[in-house]
């Protein structure tokens, strides 16, 4: 029997060198190389695995020369003895790391399909009822209520209806969807065929970002392989199911954009109401839904709405995937309820800074977050806390910046991202945010004034209240919470001009 | 039903409707939001923001114009928040702007917020580019504020989609043509149809008439109704210094809400044609004279009394204008039965819907559009039968592409693949003079799965058995043979029209210009009558009106067979109403239709011909015959704008107040009397031709004197018991009046035929199928069919002398791509159709809206005298002629034949449009 090892075929995996380690091993004797999907330890990668009849063996950061050591069981970890996973309380990602992404075989065996079959013999009052215990909240960020979108979708009557998957992870620093298009496509699948089962919707559509070539690949050969064995179907009826790939425009993420989009028209925001539950693709009903949240369906579903509502806090239910990112020594997925506090996430999972960096700012929720300095670590992770605090989770991407980071220049860097990706169909967000950019150019340039910093506060004030969609009504955060607690990086910019702040 | 939904805004109750916006229902109420993006044209969309109000119990600020209402919302559209964030926008707004630029239409918000100087630092503006390609208006980016309602507008109103949002976030600018995301070629390279849309909706001027920018833009405003097509937009006429400088379709015209086409929005500037006639002219030998009003008067009075006293009353008809108004028609068929004592009179109707008139007065019992326009929103299904209603009824042609967009199932009835058939659900592509044998197949499908309204056809029918009887005989499977449409889609079309719930039927001249016009009318009109289609909203069957006052012209009596209001001739009651108040007998025999009138010429019976506004010479059928009858007369007398190719025959030419230049009414379509205002004084003291019939009857020893055509209306009331309700006071509205209007306080009729037909009981005419007037033969294998483009009306007389002419300058001949590689034609290859009566040569272009051995060409442009192949051939009952089907054959001119100069030119001249080396 030849041994058999298991490698990750995700992205993040291979950019750590998973690729270089399977060409290393292609042609070795007596020896297979398993793909599977990412347990997200990112640090780990690239992350071997073999089993033991004492369970899984990780050999992190292998080298191809390493494999005689895996060969002889020489210097593997136990999951046990790796914190960062084993204080995680997986639910949507409890199969990453073990999941070989297209075998039907290995999801079926791995609890795959029990959440959709048992969501057909269900109603759809049953299935929105069971959504509606389960407390779930929309993933992408607006954390809107499922049960209730689902239920919109179902009432308004239409000869047509569809179900359409926010494919479209563009905030820097996130990655759960991809992971989970890339790992375990089949469980985005199901969540969808519930959905569709919901609202009584015949056609879906998984709405994949360009930059994701991996992901949606994966996606297509995992639809073709769940048609081809009888799974895209709902009461009886053929459930159509196609991956569109985007064009690279950020806001695409937002919903009504997305479907202009898919639609084939340019990706620009569309006025709300009419919601997409009541008029969406092509004016017809469509619940339009991050990955992650058809993903967490899928495990509510197989494990009941109980169990979903067990987790977390009061008013945010279940599990939050956090995706740690930057200056710290463990970046990666965490998949823990909601309710633990920023301080404890980074320090337990993140394990504090990376080596010879020393904290200054973290930003949750992408790049139009709100920034947070070490005063305000202690806020929990769950959504009215960081709404009373004007802040967003967003889709839980954590980016942590050390002392060497300038503010302005991030600032600026924000306020130029918005600019670059705004629709350009509303005045304060497309003239807004090129204003805000260049009186933040000129701030940095030494050229700024306090006039200045009191005009970018109004302009702010402006975008907030009145933009179209959340991309220019969030994009005065990151610069305005920068400006609120770093707010002598800019005044000392007046004087002295362009300086490096670890100059000083 | 009243507005019913309670909302507070800013401290006061209002109600709205269901529909309604925050926005809109404040609009309603008098209660003025800021907005620059928002349009009542338009859906919403969010982009200017400036319309943010505050609402209780909903965190944050709103988009009104987006905001359904909801009851009892309280709403606040003033605070200092919100004219602080309006303030910021505003400045926002200028800081895209270069400095010093004039501020237009944001002058006011400026002002109104304070914003006296923008504090940014100097940064990106917009980038200067003008986009000046179209003949008719300009874009200048750096005016723009990228709010896309000429986007929308092109998309939701006429839905061309010429114009495209292209560029992102700052830089996001309008852009037409098709070249890229830099935007292309331009208005000029796009699918733009110069409806002028985009323009009327820019709220700062970056698009902007060009006439308005040479001229000044407008200080005072005339409404008036389009004087081209039947559909009767209402225009807002702009002037400024006593010219008119620029024409706006009005928001409250009943016909169009505020829509219009490249004609009625930019091709008025023929009022001002350097070559309009502005004084009499005498013939004299084989020149003019001018003369004076008095001679030339004088003249007419004295030709037509010595023709009077010396062969009789006989000797003498009229050709009325379909282009002038109400009232002038009135007028000279009272001048022709008063004056003359005859009834030889008749209108350009006779040669496009007098096969309408016949049907429909066979069937129904009135000969007008059964429904209105406004009713085409209550329709579930819509039949176009030989009507190319986006070219030949622009306005009504871009409601039908709207409602299609909107999924209103479309069966379209044509020869041709036209821009509405692209748009069917089910195209019916019938051989040309097959429209019988078409009807009757889907009656027949009707009838055979049981689809007739048994009902509507028991209590409000007759002849049903005949009809029956009659498509018995038209199985799909024979009729596919007859027509080359296939069986199935007369079975989905007749099952779909059957079915639909409420299916409206429009028809054009395809309908009516064969040789079994007629009958054509009739068994469409059965089959509204056997599916109960008919007198309720959303049905109907409605012809397309060809001429602004085509409607008019024969309600007013210029009809040889009617007097005004389709009054019998011989009807003791109405003859003792005519003397009582005209003061003599109405004659009683029937008078001459226009065909009629070229054989009594050519045969010496008729002496003297007096046409008012009607180029026949180049518009009529056969043109050599016509021309030899005009040549014939002895007293030619022709009233119009333009040296036309008729006036080139008359004895006396009298110049023509155009439709800018006097006080009246036009019928429209849909029955609607509208009026139209003088908006500026003709050039040279011309007189209206009211004035003119009223001169020349006058020295004929019958005064007539009017101060003001609504004098004329009062007239025609006191005559026409279908008119009696109409006065000029009442047609002050905006709406005007749609007739039957039988007395003073009656609404108008927006729907005819409602509880009973205008005959009683709605009669089904049994018709059979039978071959149009020529089939094609070896030499002449070719069927031509004739039409109308978009861009030209009529013989173009008007639109060939404005701007107009720089997008099309020529007639072109359609031959389809088998054919034309056949024939070796090259685009723009010049070529001679031959027919058994004449020869005409145009330049060809393969086009695949034409079906192999069908041609199709227009008759827009004097030089290509594509009439002179037509025959005489007409329906037999209604005398419309047959332009739609004609056999010719195709001749190859060689490069280097010889050609007469006109040709030569026009060979040149779509050489050199074509880009082509000579």
């Amino acid at each position: 029997m030849p041994l058999r090892i298991y490698l990750s075929n995700d992205t993040s995996a291979r950019a750590a060198g998973a690729e270089r380690l399977a060409e290393a091993w292609a042609r070795e004797p007596e020896l297979e190389v398993v793909r599977t999907s990412s347990r997200g330890a990112f640090f780990l990668e690239p992350l071997v695995e073999r089993d033991t009849p004492e369970g899984r063996l990780l050999w992190p950061q292998a080298r191809p020369d390493d494999l005689p050591r895996i060969r002889a069981g020489d210097g593997g970890v136990p999951l046990s003895r790796i914190p960062f996973l084993a204080e995680q309380q997986r639910a949507v990602f409890a199969n990453f790391g073990t999941a070989e992404p297209l075998s039907l075989a290995h999801y079926q065996r791995h609890g795959g399909w029990r959440g959709s079959e048992r969501a057909m013999g269900l109603s759809p009052e049953e299935l929105i009822s069971e959504m509606k215990r389960s407390g779930l909240r929309g993933r992408g960020g607006a954390a809107f209520p499922v049960w209730h979108k689902w239920d919109i979708a179902r009432r308004t009557e239409a000869d047509q209806k569809y179900v359409v998957a926010n494919a479209d992870e563009g905030d820097a620093g996130t990655y759960c969807d991809r992971m989970i298009m890339e790992g375990e496509p089949f469980r985005l699948i199901e969540g969808m065929l519930i959905c569709a089962k919901a609202i009584g919707a015949n056609r879906g559509y998984v709405y994949c970002r360009w930059e994701y070539p991996a992901a949606a690949m994966t996606m297509q050969r995992a639809v073709a392989e769940a048609e081809r064995a009888g799974r895209l179907a709902v009461d009886g009826r053929p459930f159509r199911l196609e991956v569109f790939r985007g064009a690279g425009s950020y806001v695409c993420g937002e919903e009504t954009a997305l479907l202009s989009s898919l639609e084939g028209g340019r990706g620009m925001v569309k006025v709300r109401p009419p919601y997409p539950a009541v008029s969406g693709l092509y004016g017809k009903p469509t619940v339009v839904s991050n990955v992650l949240t058809f993903a967490t369906v899928t495990e509510i579903l197989a494990r009941g709405a109980d169990w979903h509502a067990s987790l977390g806090t009061a008013t945010s239910k279940g599990t939050i995937a956090l995706q740690l990112g930057g200056r710290i020594k463990q970046p990666g997925l965490v998949e823990i309820p909601f309710g633990a506090t920023l301080a404890e996430v980074l320090e337990r999972f993140g394990g504090g800074m990376a080596d010879g960096s020393r904290f200054k700012a973290v930003q949750v929720g992408g790049p139009l977050g709100s920034l947070f300095p070490e005063s305000r670590l202690e806020i929990p992770l769950c959504f009215d806390a960081f709404n009373e605090a004007g802040a967003v989770l967003g889709h839980g991407g954590i980016v942590v910046f050390d002392k060497e980071t300038d503010m302005v220049e991030l600032a600026r860097h924000y306020m130029t991202f918005t600019a670059e990706e705004s629709c350009g169909k509303c005045t304060p967000c497309r003239i807004g945010s090129a204003r805000g950019r260049e009186l933040l150019e000129r701030i940095e340039a030494g050229r700024g004034t306090a006039g200045d910093l009191a005009l970018l506060a109004d302009l702010g004030e402006t975008m907030k209240a009145t933009s179209l969609c959340a991309h220019g009504g969030r994009a005065p955060y990151p610069v305005l919470t920068a400006l609120e607690h770093f707010r002598d990086e800019f005044t000392r910019r007046f004087s002295h001009g362009a300086v490096h702040p670890a100059h000083h | 039903m009243a507005p019913s939904i309670p909302l507070t805004i800013n401290n006061r109750q209002i109600y709205a409707d269901a529909g309604d916006t925050v926005y809109t229902a404040a609009a309603n109420a008098g209660i003025a939001i800021p907005s620059l993006c928002a349009s009542a044209q338009l859906s919403p969309y969010g982009s200017c923001r400036l319309c943010v109000c505050e609402i209780d119990g909903m965190k944050g600020l709103h988009a009104s114009c987006s905001m359904p209402v909801r009851a009892g919302m309280t709403v606040r559209t003033e605070s200092d928040q919100l004219t602080k964030h309006r303030r910021n926008l505003v400045e926002l707004y200028l800081s895209e702007r270069p400095a010093g630029q004039r501020l237009e239409q944001l002058a006011d918000l400026a002002k109104a917020y304070g914003v006296t100087e923008v504090r940014y630092p100097p940064g990106a503006e917009r980038a200067p580019i003008v986009d000046d390609s179209s003949p008719f208006f300009t874009f200048d980016n750096q005016r723009c504020i990228s709010c896309a309602r000429c986007v929308r507008a092109c998309d939701e109103i006429q839905p061309a989609f010429a114009v495209s949002l292209v560029g992102a976030g700052f830089a996001v600018r309008p852009a037409w043509g098709a070249a890229g995301l830099d935007g292309g070629g331009g208005v000029a390279s796009s699918t733009c149809v110069s409806c002028g849309a985009c323009v009327k909706e820019c709220p700062t001027g970056a698009l902007t008439e060009k006439t308005i920018l040479q001229e000044g833009p407008p200080t005072t405003f005339v409404r008036t109704t389009c004087a081209y097509c039947g559909v009767g937009c209402a225009l807002e006429a702009g002037l400024r210094d006593g010219r008119v400088v620029s024409m706006t379709p009005a928001d409250d015209g009943p016909a169009n809400h505020g829509h219009a086409c490249l004609k009625g929005r930019f091709g008025w500037t023929y009022n001002y044609a350097k070559d309009r006639i502005t004084e009499p002219l005498l013939r004299e030998g084989s020149s003019w004279k001018r003369a004076g009003w008095d001679e030339a008067l004088d003249f007419i009075a004295r030709s037509f009394s010595r023709l009077k006293d010396e062969a009789g009353p006989d000797a003498v008809a009229a050709i009325s204008s379909s282009r002038g108004t109400n009232e002038e028609n009135y007028l000279f068929g009272k001048f022709i039965r008063c004056v003359m004592g005859t009834n030889h009179i008749d209108n350009c109707a006779r040669v496009c819907h007098s096969a309408t008139v016949t049907g429909m007065m066979e069937t129904f019992g009135a000969s007008a559009a059964t429904n209105s326009i406004r009713d085409l929103d209550a329709a579930k299904l819509i039949l176009v039968a030989g009507a190319n209603p986006t070219e030949s009824h622009p306005v009504l042609g871009a409601k039908l592409l709207q409602l299609a967009r909107r999924g209103v199932p479309l069966i379209v009835i044509d020869p041709r693949r036209t821009e509405i058939a692209r748009a069917a659900t089910v195209h019916l592509q019938l051989r040309p003079g097959t429209n019988v044998a078409l009807l009757n197949g889907l009656g027949h499908v009707i009838a055979a799965e049981g689809l007739v309204d048994q009902a509507f056809v028991e209590a409000r029918t007759e002849g049903f058995a005949d009809w029956q009887s009659t498509v018995e005989e038209y199985p799909p499977d024979r009729v596919a043979d007859l027509t080359g449409v296939p069986a199935d889609a007369i079975r989905r079309a007749a099952v779909m029209y059957a079915t639909s719930g409420a299916s409206l039927s429009v028809h054009g001249l395809g309908m009516t210009e064969h040789r079994w016009g007629s009958h054509g009318v009739m068994a469409l009109c059965n089959l509204a009558l056997a599916t109960g289609n008919v007198g309720r909203p959303g049905t109907g069957i409605n012809p397309l009106r060809g001429q602004n006052n085509v409607q008019g012209a024969s309600d007013s009596g210029c009809l040889p067979t009617h007097y005004v209001g389709y009054q019998r001739l011989n009807d003791p009651a109405v003859a003792a109403r005519h003397q009582t108040i005209t003061g003599r007998p109405l004659p009683s025999r029937r008078g001459m239709k226009i065909p009629d009138m070229w054989d009594a010429a050519l045969e010496g019976r008729l002496k003297g011909l007096w046409i008012i506004g009607y180029d026949v010479a180049q518009t009529d059928p056969n043109l050599n015959k016509v021309r030899a009858a005009l040549a014939r007369l002895e007293c030619l007398v022709v009233q119009d704008l333009f040296m036309s190719q008729t006036a080139k025959f008359a004895h006396v030419v009298l110049p023509g107040a155009s439709f800018l230049e006097k006080d009246g009414t036009f019928t429209n379509l849909e029955r609607r009397i509208q009026r139209i205002r003088k908006a500026v004084d003709p050039p040279n003291g011309i007189l209206p031709d009211w004035q003119v019939v009223c001169e020349v009857s006058t020295r004929m020893g019958y005064p007539m004197r009017y101060g003001h055509p609504s004098e004329i209306m009062a007239e025609m009331a006191a005559l026409s018991p279908m008119l009696a309700g109409v006065s000029y006071e009442r047609l002050e509205q905006p709406a005007g009046l749609q007739w039957p209007v039988p007395d003073p306080q009656h609404p108008g009729t927006a729907l005819m035929h409602e509880e009973r037909f205008a005959r009683g009981n709605g009669r089904f005419v049994a018709v059979d199928y039978l071959p149009p007037g020529e089939e094609p033969t070896p030499d002449y294998p070719f069927v031509l069919i004739t039409g109308r483009l978009l861009e030209h009306y009529n013989c173009g007389a008007q639109t060939r002398r404005t701007d107009i002419i720089h997008l099309v300058d020529s007639d072109v001949l359609e031959v389809h791509p088998e054919d034309a590689a056949r024939l070796g034609l090259r685009d723009g290859d010049l070529v001679r159709l031959v027919s058994a009566r004449s020869s005409a040569v145009l330049p060809a272009r393969a086009s695949s809206r034409v079906r192999p051995g069908e041609l199709f060409t227009t008759f827009h442009f004097p030089d290509s005298d594509v009439n002179s192949l037509l025959s005489s051939s007409a329906d037999d009952s209604s005398k419309c002629p047959e332009y739609k089907v004609s056999t010719v054959r195709i001749e190859r001119l060689d490069d280097d034949e010889e050609l007469d100069p006109e040709d030569e030119a026009e060979r040149r001249r779509v050489h050199s449009r074509l880009g082509m080396v000579p």
